[in-house]
C-alpha cells in the first residue's frame, strides 16, 4: 500500500507545503496578537525551502520513481525525460522565487498568497510534465494557468497589472478551450485518451482510408492550443502586453516555467502520442514566423520588458526548429535550447529586477550603466550576447546545435531563416549593450546594489553561460537520454 | 438522433463563443462567451461518450472535470473584472484597453 505513493512523493510534499503555508499565512497574518504581520518574505523563504526539498526528493528518489505502478499508469508516467525536465523546472522556480524577495520589500507587496499560488502552480507543472493522459494533461494545464492568471493581476491598484491579468485570462482560457476541443475530437474519433492507446491507434494514420477528419481536426486544434500557450507566432496575440503589464517577478515566471512544461507536454503528445499524425507543417510555419517576428518587432521597442517578451517569442521560434525536424537530434537540440533558454531568461530577469529601484522601464534609462555599475553592465552584456548567439557563450551553442539538427534532417530553409534572423536579432541586442556602454541618459540614475540572492543567482547563471562551451557534454548526454526515453 | 447533428450543434456553439470572445466590448460578455466555449466542448464529450464509450464513460468523466474548471475560471475572471472595475470605473473593452503600445 505504501508503494502506491512512492512515485508521487515530490508532488505530495509540495502540495502539503502549499496547504501548510497557506494556513500558516492566514492564521498568523490575521492575528491581532502579533499585530497583523505581513508574512510575504516569511512564506517566501519557506516556499523556497519547500521547492528545494521537493527537488531533493525528486532527484535523490529517482530509483523509487520509475515503479510503473498500474494505478498511476493511467494518469502519468515517470521516466528519464520527466526526471530531468522536472529537475529543470524546480531549479528555475527556485531561482525565480529567490529573485522576488527584494521586489516584495521595495514594492511593499504584502500578499503572501503570491508564493502559495506559485507553489501550487509548480506542483501542477510537475504533474503536467509527467502527464500521460489527455484528462490529466488538461487538468494540470488548467491548474497552472489559473494560478498564473491570479498572480498576473496581483497588483490590485495598478491598471497595468489588472489589465494584463485580464488579457492573460482571456488568452489562456481561449487557448485551453481550443485545446479541449481538440482533445474531444481525438477522443471521439479514437475512443481513447491515454497516450499509450493513442500511440497504438494513431500508428495507422498514414494509410489512406484511415485518415479520419476527426483525428486531423483534433490534432490541429491541440497543436493550435499548445502554440497559443507557448506564445508562438501567429498566436502570440497579447503576449508582449501581458509580459509588460504584469509585475516583473510574474513576467519572469511566465517566460520560464510554463514554457518548459508546455514543451514537455508538446513532446509527449506529438512525439509519443501521435508520431505520424502530427502536423509537422504547422510547427514549421510557426517556427519561421516566430523567428522573423522576434527579430523584426523587437527592433522598434523602447521598453525593456517588451523587448524581453519579443526576444522570448523569437527564442521560442528557434526552439521549435528542433521540434519541426522530427529526428532524435532535433528533440535533443530542443531540450538543450530549453535548458539554456531557461538559464538565460533567469539571468535577464534577475538583472531587470536588480535595476528596478528607480523604475527603469525604458531602454534609454539604461544609459551609462557601465559608468555607475560596471559589473552589472558586463553581466547584462554577457546575457544579451548569449541571446544574440555570439560564440563562445551558451546561447551560441544552443543555436548551433539547433541549426545543426535542422541541416541534418534536410530542413535547409529552416536553418537558413534561423541564421538570417539570428543575425538581424543581433542588432537590437547589441544596441542595448551600446546604449549601456556608450550612451548618456538625460538624467543620470544611480542604482542601489542588489541583494545577495540576486547576486548569487546572477553569478551562477552568468558563469554557466560563459563557461558552458568548455564542458558541454553533461548537458548533451542528459538531453540525449531524455530524447531517447521519449521514443520508448 | 444522429451523431452529426449534435456535433454540428456543439461546433456552432463553439464558434459563437469564439466570435463573441474576440469581438465583445463588454468584459462580462467575454466571460460568458468563454463559458459558452467550454460548455460546447462538454456537449462534444458527452455525445461521444454516449455513442461510443458506454463501457468506461471517459467523456462523461472528462466533462465533469471541465465543468469544475470552468466554474473556477469564471470565479477568477469575475474577480479580475471586479478589480479592473474598481480601478477604472468601467468594464468596457475599447481600443485603449486592447492595444497598449
Amino acid at each position: 500500500m505504501f508503494n502506491l505513493f512512492l512515485a508521487v512523493f515530490p508532488e505530495i510534499f509540495i502540495i502539503n507545503a502549499t496547504f501548510i503555508l497557506l494556513i500558516h499565512g492566514v492564521v498568523f497574518s490575521t492575528s491581532k496578537k502579533y499585530d497583523y504581520p505581513p508574512l510575504v518574505s516569511n512564506v517566501g523563504w519557506l516556499g523556497l525551502l519547500s521547492v528545494l526539498i521537493t527537488l531533493l526528493l525528486l532527484a535523490a528518489g529517482a530509483p523509487l520513481l520509475t515503479i510503473a505502478h498500474l494505478f498511476w499508469n493511467n494518469f502519468f508516467r515517470r521516466d528519464n525525460f520527466t526526471y530531468f525536465c522536472q529537475i529543470l523546472l524546480l531549479l528555475s522556480t527556485a531561482g525565480t522565487i529567490s529573485m522576488c524577495f527584494d521586489f516584495f520589500e521595495q514594492e511593499r507587496f504584502d500578499a503572501f498568497e503570491f508564493i502559495v499560488l506559485i507553489l501550487l502552480s509548480t506542483c501542477s507543472m510537475l504533474f503536467m510534465i509527467s502527464a500521460y493522459d489527455l484528462i490529466a494533461m488538461y487538468l494540470a494545464i488548467e491548474l497552472q494557468s489559473l494560478c498564473f492568471y491570479v498572480i498576473a493581476a496581483s497588483k490590485r491598484k495598478s491598471e497595468f497589472s489588472t489589465g494584463a491579468g485580464l488579457k492573460y485570462l482571456i488568452l489562456g482560457a481561449f487557448s485551453s478551450g481550443i485545446l479541449l476541443f481538440g482533445c474531444s475530437m481525438i477522443y471521439g474519433s479514437t475512443g481513447a485518451t491515454h497516450f499509450d492507446q493513442l500511440a497504438k491507434i494513431l500508428t495507422g494514420y498514414e494509410i489512406t482510408g484511415a485518415r479520419s477528419s476527426g483525428i486531423f481536426m483534433g490534432i490541429l486544434f491541440i497543436a493550435v492550443g499548445f502554440l497559443f500557450k507557448i506564445t508562438a507566432v501567429p498566436f502570440h496575440m497579447w503576449a508582449p502586453d501581458i509580459y509588460e503589464g504584469s509585475p516583473t517577478p510574474v513576467t519572469a515566471f511566465l517566460s520560464i516555467a510554463p514554457k518548459i512544461s508546455i514543451f514537455a507536454n508538446i513532446l509527449r503528445v506529438f512525439i509519443y502520442g501521435s508520431h505520424v499524425a502530427t502536423l509537422q507543417q504547422i510547427f514549421f510555419f510557426c517556427s519561421i514566423a516566430s523567428m522573423i517576428l522576434g527579430a523584426l518587432a523587437a527592433m522598434a521597442q523602447t521598453k525593456v520588458k517588451r523587448l524581453l517578451a519579443y526576444s522570448s517569442i523569437g527564442h521560442v521560434g528557434y526552439i521549435c526548429i528542433g521540434f519541426s525536424c522530427g529526428t532524435i537530434e532535433g528533440i535533443q537540440s530542443l531540450l538543450i535550447g530549453i535548458f539554456i533558454y531557461a538559464l538565460m531568461t533567469i539571468d535577464a530577469f534577475a538583472i531587470v529586477l536588480a535595476l528596478r529601484q528607480t523604475r527603469v522601464k525604458y531602454i534609454a534609462d539604461l544609459g551609462a550603466l557601465a559608468k555607475t555599475n560596471p559589473i552589472l553592465a558586463i553581466t547584462f552584456s554577457i546575457t544579451m550576447f548569449s541571446y544574440a548567439g555570439i560564440p563562445p557563450l551558451a546561447g551560441f551553442c544552443s543555436k548551433f546545435y539547433l541549426f545543426f539538427a535542422a541541416l541534418g534532417c534536410g530542413a535547409y530553409f529552416l536553418a537558413s531563416v534561423g541564421v538570417v534572423t539570428s543575425v538581424i536579432g543581433c542588432f537590437y541586442y547589441i544596441r542595448l549593450v551600446k546604449r549601456m556602454f556608450f550612451g548618456t541618459p538625460r538624467t543620470w540614475i544611480l542604482y542601489e546594489p542588489m541583494d545577495r540572492n540576486k547576486s548569487l543567482l546572477l553569478a551562477m547563471t552568468s558563469s554557466f553561460i560563459t563557461l558552458f562551451f568548455l564542458y558541454p557534454s553533461p548537458l548533451f548526454s542528459v538531453t540525449h537520454q531524455m530524447a531517447l526515453s521519449l521514443y520508448l | 438522433m444522429m451523431l452529426e447533428h449534435i456535433l454540428v450543434l456543439s461546433a456552432y456553439l463553439f464558434s459563437i463563443g469564439i466570435y463573441g470572445l474576440i469581438t465583445s466590448r463588454n468584459m462580462v460578455r467575454a466571460l460568458m462567451c468563454l463559458e459558452l466555449i467550454l460548455n460546447a466542448v462538454n456537449i462534444n464529450f458527452v455525445t461521444f461518450s454516449d455513442f461510443f464509450d458506454s463501457r468506461q464513460l471517459k467523456g462523461n468523466i472528462f466533462s465533469i472535470f471541465v465543468i469544475a474548471i470552468a466554474a473556477a475560471e469564471a470565479a477568477i475572471g469575475s474577480a479580475i473584472v471586479a478589480s479592473i472595475y474598481r480601478n477604472r470605473k468601467s468594464t468596457r473593452i475599447n481600443q485603449s484597453t486592447l492595444l497598449n503600445k
